[in-house]
């Protein structure tokens, strides 16, 4: 009997049930698909560079776990506020406590089950999709790449397991310590402000001090290792449910005393509005912030990183640098939209370069050290400069145009004279400098591999790196990070979606009745507009400022350890795309809830 | 005596163009004088709701015309009409129709700062009302905390701290027990006689109707009986509602 009521109560709400179980299913299949791309060893292992975007992916896993967790703590509280109205008129037609606790256990598990399920299938899809998709983007080919990978399976299935399990748990214990009448009246139940302004002061300043120890210790990265990253994680979560607890209560606390604003148009019903729900939003508050910094954060990285690529793969002035050249590379050579090209001969003995001073007739270039824009300045050397004196000067200038296994040795420049009497190996270098090197790439790449079929040993790959090859290499890294930092951003923002979508549909029952009286008393229906404007407005914008600042601190990690060489500089854009989701969002958001709760008189 | 509310020939159809059409009231006419107390009796179904919720603006009229306090009410529109509403008329709802989420002080005060009422004045008006309507001890509480009765007077402070032209109420006792319907009624009552008050009650309860001073009997849409109090006591008009009751019933059969 009890079951057929308790089937009978899912269906009536089956359009919030699929809502859950969606966004369950959601968050399964984003685990599933991480997991299946940060732990697949034949995609990681398979070329050297993706070892970085390994390591990345698996802290995002970290985040990722992190964040599903405290999703779905917020999925179950809206399951369970479904749920006790129903369960409370059960237990007054006189069913057991045990009994619907026994129910509520089960039902949580059965839905927890089909949701992961379901994720697993999508994600498998999902997987499939973006696998592909990352691997052309890094230009890496990999032989059998599979969505299924068991052991992202396996370790899907624990961790969707072990918490739907503790959130089964947790269901039945609060269900049967709530008294019949609170479970039946829970959402009429005003949720009076705590009258305890020192409680409030003292959490306040804790949640602000453990919000200090977590900027900090993003900055002291240097010093701490991961382990700042860990402190980061606990304090920055724990300060700001402090600072949304304590300091919002007080900010609502202080309006409603203050008469002139409070009583003012629907001011105070708006104030209410938002402490009726104090201890929801408090938590879902918590999430929508770090949600929002994490998906901002991985989104300004990701671009941050695009943005640098050229200025940190720009290791040489020169674009293509040939050893002994055939008719055919020169031929192609000089089909380059070349800008400045040279040709000189060096001679190697006894593990020394020499150089021909009378081939040099026009400056060479070196990279300026101090540069700080992102398109890297080069530096002319004027022949008469080649002098031992300020050797430092053009040692390096002259590395790049040697072959990789000459690379690294002593370099001089002598007379004609003492060139000719010179005996050992010699070849002929021509060194180009294109116009444009982003626009010449294919060709570049071209005469860049041939050139290396012919002069490169075996010993010597991968230690020596044309501009060709380092900007190929640090692609396949920067693509790999930005991919990354879009995808979680977009997870990110999904999931930040549909919390706000459970906190709509759980209240928007009792806002229409509210909402339909307010019309029925007067108000003017601009005014009731702005009112819910109002409400979800404050909803979004205080985890949107406190998410900002959660990630400049952030950003910090990069600018300490190195990782970006300007985190702070390209914030515009990404922050840009990001405001305008987020809007979106927030427009969306309204129009739905205003659609829900405005009443429509003729 | 001048007329607080005209209603001429009013007419509601409900129904669009490709619907079943279902007239639900049919050339209604009356007036309500100022400081009249007028009951409005019926069946179920038998279109009150229909009614008030027309001379409450919160619906239009199909054809015909109210006027209230000098203002025709099709001439209305948006802004307007809602500042009327919460000018002129006050409104009590059969399930009091409190927000939860305010105290009974801030629900009394509402109506006040909707219309700009500066700070200063909303406290003395407040305090005015609720001396009044006896609930001054519970203006701190919130509606989960109070009885049925004392939630239908804060809803009733509500609807008169605006001082409007015309009380309406629809099944304003339904939800409550009969102890404290009786006490609302006397304090409606006493508004009435004392403040002056232009009341408009709609009512199943025999009981309740006999607190006014006139009714009038509606059925299917139409009004039939009117019946005045005049000299009578409660007592006999009540027995004269019965009967009036009794009849149309058989009539109806
Ligand atoms: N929105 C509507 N659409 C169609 N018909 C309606 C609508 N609202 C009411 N009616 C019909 O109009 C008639 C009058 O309804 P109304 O609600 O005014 O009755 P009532 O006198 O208030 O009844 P009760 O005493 O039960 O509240 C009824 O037959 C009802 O079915
Ligand atoms: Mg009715």
């Amino acid at each position: 009997m009890l079951w057929k009521l308790a089937l009978t109560g899912i269906k009536s709400r089956l359009r919030d049930y699929l809502v859950l179980l969606s966004g369950l299913a959601m968050a399964s299949a984003i685990f599933y698909m991480f997991e299946a791309l940060a732990l697949n060893k034949s995609f990681v292992t398979s070329n050297s560079p993706v070892s970085m975007a390994f390591l990345v992916f698996q802290f995002g896993s970290v985040l990722l776990a992190i964040i599903t967790f405290i999703y779905l703590l917020y999925a179950n509280n809206f399951l369970l506020s479904m749920r006790q109205r129903d369960y409370g008129l059960f237990m007054v037609l006189g069913a057991k406590g045990r009994k619907l606790g026994q129910l509520i256990f089960i039902e949580t598990l059965v839905i927890g089950s089909v949701a992961t399920v379901l994720g697993l299938l999508i994600g498998l899809g999902l997987t499939e999709l973006t696998g592909h998709l990352l691997l052309s983007r890094m230009h890496l080919t990999v032989h059998h790449f599979t969505p299924f990978y068991g052991p992202a399976m396996i370790s899907t299935l624990i961790f969707f397991g072990v918490l739907f399990l503790l959130a089964a748990i947790v269901n039945q214990v609060q269900l049967r310590r709530t008294p019949v009448l609170t479970l039946l009246h829970r959402d009429t139940q005003p949720t009076h402000l705590q009258r305890q302004p020192r409680g409030q002061f003292f959490q306040s300043l804790l949640g602000l001090i453990l919000l200090a120890i977590g900027y900090w210790s993003m900055i002291k990265i240097d010093v701490l290792k991961m382990s700042s990253i860990g402190i980061a994680l606990v304090t920055i979560v724990v300060g700001t449910f402090l600072l949304f607890r304590a300091l919002f209560t007080w900010c609502l606390q202080c309006l409603k005393r203050r008469e002139h604003f409070a009583y003012h148009g629907l001011n105070n019903f708006v104030l209410a509005q938002l402490q009726f729900r104090l201890h929801d939003l408090n938590r879902m508050l918590t999430l929508v912030t770090l949600l929002f910094a994490l998906a901002l954060g991985a989104l300004t990285v990701g671009m941050g990183f695009q943005s640098q690529l050229h200025n940190i793969a720009d290791v040489s002035p020169y674009d293509v640098v040939l050893h002994d050249p055939t008719a055919a590379q020169q031929k192609k050579a000089a089909q380059l939209d070349i800008k400045r090209q040279w040709q000189v001969d060096y001679k190697v003995v006894k593990g020394t370069v020499y150089f021909n001073r009378a081939q040099f007739t026009q400056p060479l270039l070196a990279i300026h050290q101090s540069t700080t824009t992102s398109q890297k300045a080069y530096r002319e050397i004027k022949p008469s400069e080649l002098t031992l004196a300020k050797q430092q000067q053009w040692q390096q200038t002259l590395n790049d145009w040697l072959r990789p296994n000459d690379y690294g040795h002593p370099v001089r420049v002598v007379d004609a004279g003492a060139y000719q009497a010179l005996q050992g190996p010699h070849y002929r270098v021509v060194a180009i400098q294109t116009k444009n090197f982003y626009q010449a790439l294919p060709q570049i790449k071209q005469l860049v591999i041939t050139d290396n079929q012919e002069n490169h040993f075996p010993s010597s790959v991968g230690l020596v790196l044309s501009k060709y090859q380092s900007y190929e290499l640090m692609n396949s890294l920067v693509s790999g990070l930005e991919f990354m930092g879009f995808f979680l951003g977009i997870a990110f923002l999904a999931m930040l979606a549909s919390c706000l979508m459970f906190k709509i549909l759980a209240g928007a029952a009792n806002d229409r009745r509210r909402y339909q009286m307010l019309g029925k008393i007067g108000t003017r229906s601009k005014l009731l507009r702005r009112s819910v404007n109002r409400e979800i407005g404050v909803l979004f914008a205080l985890p949107a400022v406190l998410g900002v600042v959660h990630v400049l601190f952030g950003l910090q990690l990069f600018e300490v350890s190195g990782l970006l060489t300007h985190p702070y500089r390209d914030l515009l854009v990404p922050f840009s795309i990001f405001g305008i989701l987020y809007l979106g969002y927030y427009g969306l958001t309204v129009k739905l809830y205003q659609h829900l709760v405005l009443p429509k008189f003729k | 005596m001048t007329a607080v509310m005209t209603v001429k020939q009013v007419r509601k159809v409900y129904g669009g163009k490709n619907e079943p059409q279902f007239e639900a009231l049919h050339n209604i006419n009356f007036d309500v004088e100022a400081g009249e107390f007028v009951g409005i009796m019926g069946a179920s179904g038998s279109g009150k709701t229909t009614l008030l919720n027309i001379l409450s603006t919160l619906d239009q009229p199909t054809a015909g015309e109210v006027v209230i306090n000098g203002q025709n009410l099709a001439a209305l529109k948006g802004d307007a009409l809602a500042d009327f509403r919460a000018r002129e008329i006050g409104f009590i709802f059969q399930d009091f129709n409190l927000l939860e989420n305010l105290t009974a002080y801030d629900n009394i005060a509402l109506p006040l700062s909707l219309q700009n009422v500066a700070a200063k004045k909303i406290k003395p008006a407040v305090a005015k009302i609720a001396a009044t309507l006896g609930i001054d001890q519970i203006l701190t509480h919130y509606p989960t905390e109070i009885s049925g009765g004392q939630k239908q007077r804060v809803a009733a402070a509500r609807a008169l701290v605006q001082e409007p032209s015309i009380l309406m109420g629809d099944e304003p006792t339904g939800a409550l027990d009969s102890k404290s319907a009786k006490d609302l009624l006397e304090t409606m009552t006493q508004l009435n006689e004392q403040q002056h008050v232009s009341i408009l009650l709609v009512t199943h309860d025999p009981f309740s109707a006999s607190y006014c001073q006139r009714i009038l009997f509606i059925k299917d849409g139409r009004i039939g009986t009117e019946l005045k109090r005049g000299q009578q006591t409660k007592q006999e008009f009540y027995q004269q509602i019965l009967q009036v009751l009794g009849r149309t019933e058989q009539g109806g059969d």
